[in-house]
């Protein structure tokens, strides 16, 4: 099973598509590379073994030609090899002749180059026809004993009198060292400039991936300035390969919205079915007298706390955060002010809202903002004894809206109580009871939430935390 | 005082006619958008409150508040609403409604709040009403006279009511007539009079002043 949370090997590399492309790519390029690299020193080595051997042979045929044997069956050349190397000492490029005599025996370097100095070349035996060409490895001589690139025929001389040495082995050697130089000179241009060439390639990739991801980059942005309540829906164009995503997303916004706009309605035309029916069988019940009222009232006052209790459920499960949404504080809690002012006109609460430099904007549903202030604000009213102050503020991307009242308060129990569902602390004032939790409840589903303390004006003080939104869309 | 109820509910309109007429109102009842806006603006009856259920057939409360404002007609209004949600009660008080009720609601608060709005409008702080030795009590319907309690009937409490909610005003028989009883009432002029000399016979001499011709006066003598 593959789960969030768990670490899989390749989990980083399907978790990115760039990584993807870039590893994908840079793989092929650096297989590229070497297969380059590699057949391109086969093809340099085998270029510069074939001129070495060509050069050897070019020397071999100088030798046979300037080949000569006087009457006396001495063995000489008639003019000097034509490549200076041959005279220095252990330079790396040596001739040998060798007297091939069938009575009296081999005679080895009869005639050698200079360069050889007092060694002389020890071909292994073997046999050759004449005219036939023979390539071998040897050491070499001098200090180094570096490997020499060998090459050996047979010449007969018709025309020498002496039956002895009427064959003579031609030999001309060459450092193998010197081929090695050039391959690894050649070697190191190319890797540089293969290397050049994988760097320019990476880069030009890099470039391509991120280009072609800007748009998704884009999308990212974009999303989240709806999540943050920049926008309501996806905006600008984005490619053809995109596009399609950003429409279906679009419409799978305005259908959220729609969705839950329909549940808000549904929630209340369930509260109207219900509660005006409840209004009737509560006011004949409690007109008349007896067991059997009574009984009705109360169950009555059973019922429409159950249906308050559920609506409010309800209307919580419909207040699925609709991303997108902002809703400026100040015209809501203007109007929640108003209502409060009208409906406890008879005991002239004092409601001061102090003024906010910037106004505040709240990253949710009006009416879910009107619900969780209304419920606050209400029972601030319900239990203060003058006065209430409102105070907005931000710190950081969370707002503060806090509000005091000048009542009896709460005691730290109590504080912790009355924020659970359904806890009522006191029985005496109208109201069901519900709406510190149904606030808390509320602002818990946005991410945010109610507290309560001491308040310095004697009652208590109730902080509603908030996303914000940002300020400028 | 005479109070306009607008409900499409029959029970509860039934309910409310019959405990606002047992606490002393006189009640029109309108079980529609349509008619509620036509009793108070072209019928120009005089209400002294309105309780007004938002949810109406062909004209619903809040637009027949909202014309009622833009008429000019400041009188009290109860909204009476099944959906108890804030944006409904800033959207009800911002079209003009002076408190709200939500369904299921005890008519006993109903009543309260009625009281509360009728004399507020009136320009009375408190719950009771006095003149000289004479004091009602909007909350029990009780009269007292230098705190001796006073027994009146129905009618003869609606009219010390309307007097008291008036103090020092001058009030038309025709004004008594329209405050103490339905639209639908066999009215009979008379009878005012007959409530007056009555009422002038339980408090003491001189609250109730005649003006000749014109209607009556309450004074603290």
């Amino acid at each position: 099973m593959t789960g969030f949370g768990q670490e899989h090997p390749s989990s980083a590399l399907r978790g990115s598509l760039r990584l993807r492309l870039l590893i994908g790519t840079l793989a092929w390029i650096a297989v590229s590379i070497i297969v380059a690299g590699w057949a391109l020193d086969g093809l340099f080595r085998n270029h510069i073994a074939r001129q070495f051997h060509a050069e050897l042979n070019t020397h071999l045929d100088q030798l046979a030609a300037h080949l000569a044997v006087d009457q006396t069956g001495q063995v000489s050349l008639s003019a000097a090899q034509s490549d200076p190397r041959f005279n220095k000492p252990y330079s790396g490029r040596y001739w040998q002749v060798d007297r091939l005599g069938v009575s009296t025996g081999e005679s080895v370097g009869v005639l050698r180059s200079r360069s050889l100095w007092d060694d002389v070349l020890r071909v292994p035996p073997d046999t050759l026809t004449d005219g036939q060409i023979h390539w071998h490895r040897i050491p070499g001589p001098g200090p180094g004993k570096t490997m020499l690139g060998l090459v050996e025929r047979v010449v007969t001389l018709a025309d020498v009198a002496d039956p002895a040495g009427q064959a003579y082995r031609l030999v001309v050697a060459a450092d193998e060292h010197q081929m090695a130089e050039s391959i690894e000179h050649f070697n190191q241009m190319l890797w540089l400039a293969l290397g050049l060439l994988g760097g320019g390639l990476t880069l030009s990739a890099v470039i391509q991936v991120r280009t072609a991801l800007a748009p998704l980059r884009r999308l990212h942005g974009a999303l989240a300035d709806v999540r943050n309540g920049g926008t309501p829906r996806l905006e600008g164009h984005f490619p053809l390969e995109v596009q399609p995503l950003v429409e279906e997303f679009n419409s799978v916004l305005a259908q959220n919205a729609e969705v839950v706009a329909r549940a808000r309605t549904q929630a209340g035309n369930l509260a109207h079915a219900l509660k005006t029916p409840l209004s009737v069988i509560a006011n004949a019940a409690n007109a008349q007298q007896g067991d059997m009222a009574k009984q009705v009232s109360e169950q009555v006052e059973v019922a429409r706390k159950q249906i308050d209790y559920h609506l409010s459920r309800s209307r919580l499960a419909a207040s699925v955060r609709v991303p997108g949404t902002r809703t400026p504080v100040s015209p809501v809690l203007d109007g929640l002010i108003r209502v409060m002012r009208r409906i406890y006109a008879e005991r002239n609460l004092e409601l001061v809202l102090a003024t906010h430099p910037e106004p505040p904007v709240f990253r949710g549903e009006e009416q879910d903002l009107q619900e969780m202030l209304g419920n606050l604000l209400d029972n601030a009213c319900k239990w203060a004894t003058r006065r209430i102050e409102i105070a907005l503020s931000e710190v950081g991307d969370e707002l503060l809206i806090t509000l005091d009242d000048d009542g009896c308060g709460l005691s730290a129990a109590q504080q912790q109580r009355v924020l659970i569902r359904g806890e009522r602390v006191d029985e005496q004032l109208p109201g069901s009871g519900l709406g510190l939790a149904i606030s808390n409840d509320l602002a818990h589903l946005y991410g945010g939430r109610v507290e309560l303390a001491d308040s310095p004006l004697g009652g208590l003080r109730v902080t509603l935390v908030l996303p914000a939104a940002a300020t400028t869309p | 005082m005479r109070v306009l109820v607008v409900e499409d509910e029959p029970s509860i309109s039934a309910q409310l006619n019959e405990a606002l007429s047992a606490a002393g109102y006189a009640v029109d009842v309108a079980d529609n958008g349509v008619d509620a806006h036509h009793l108070a603006i072209d019928g120009n009856q005089p209400f002294d409150a309105v309780v007004l259920d938002l949810g109406l057939p062909q004209m619903d409360g809040l637009t027949v508040l909202k014309k009622w404002r833009a008429a000019g007609r400041t009188l009290p209004v109860l909204i009476l609403t099944a959906r108890d949600n804030w944006h409904e009660k800033v959207a009800g008080i911002d079209a003009g409604a002076d408190d709200y009720l939500t369904k299921p609601f005890h008519m006993e608060e109903l009543l309260a709040r009625l009281r509360a709005l009728i004399r507020r409008a009136g320009g009375h702080a408190s719950a009771e009403l006095v003149c000289g030795d004479v004091v009602l009590d909007t909350r029990h319907s009780r009269v007292t006279v230098g705190g001796q309690a006073l027994t009146l009937t129905s009618h003869e409490y609606r009219v010390l009511d309307y007097l008291m909610h008036h103090p020092g005003q001058l009030v038309s028989r025709s004004d008594l007539i329209e405050h103490i009883y339905a639209q639908d009432f066999d009215r009979d002029s008379n009878t005012v009079e007959v409530f007056i000399a009555r009422l002038r016979k339980k408090l003491p001499a001189g609250v109730i002043e005649t003006v000749r011709g014109l209607g009556y006066r309450l004074v603290a003598p």
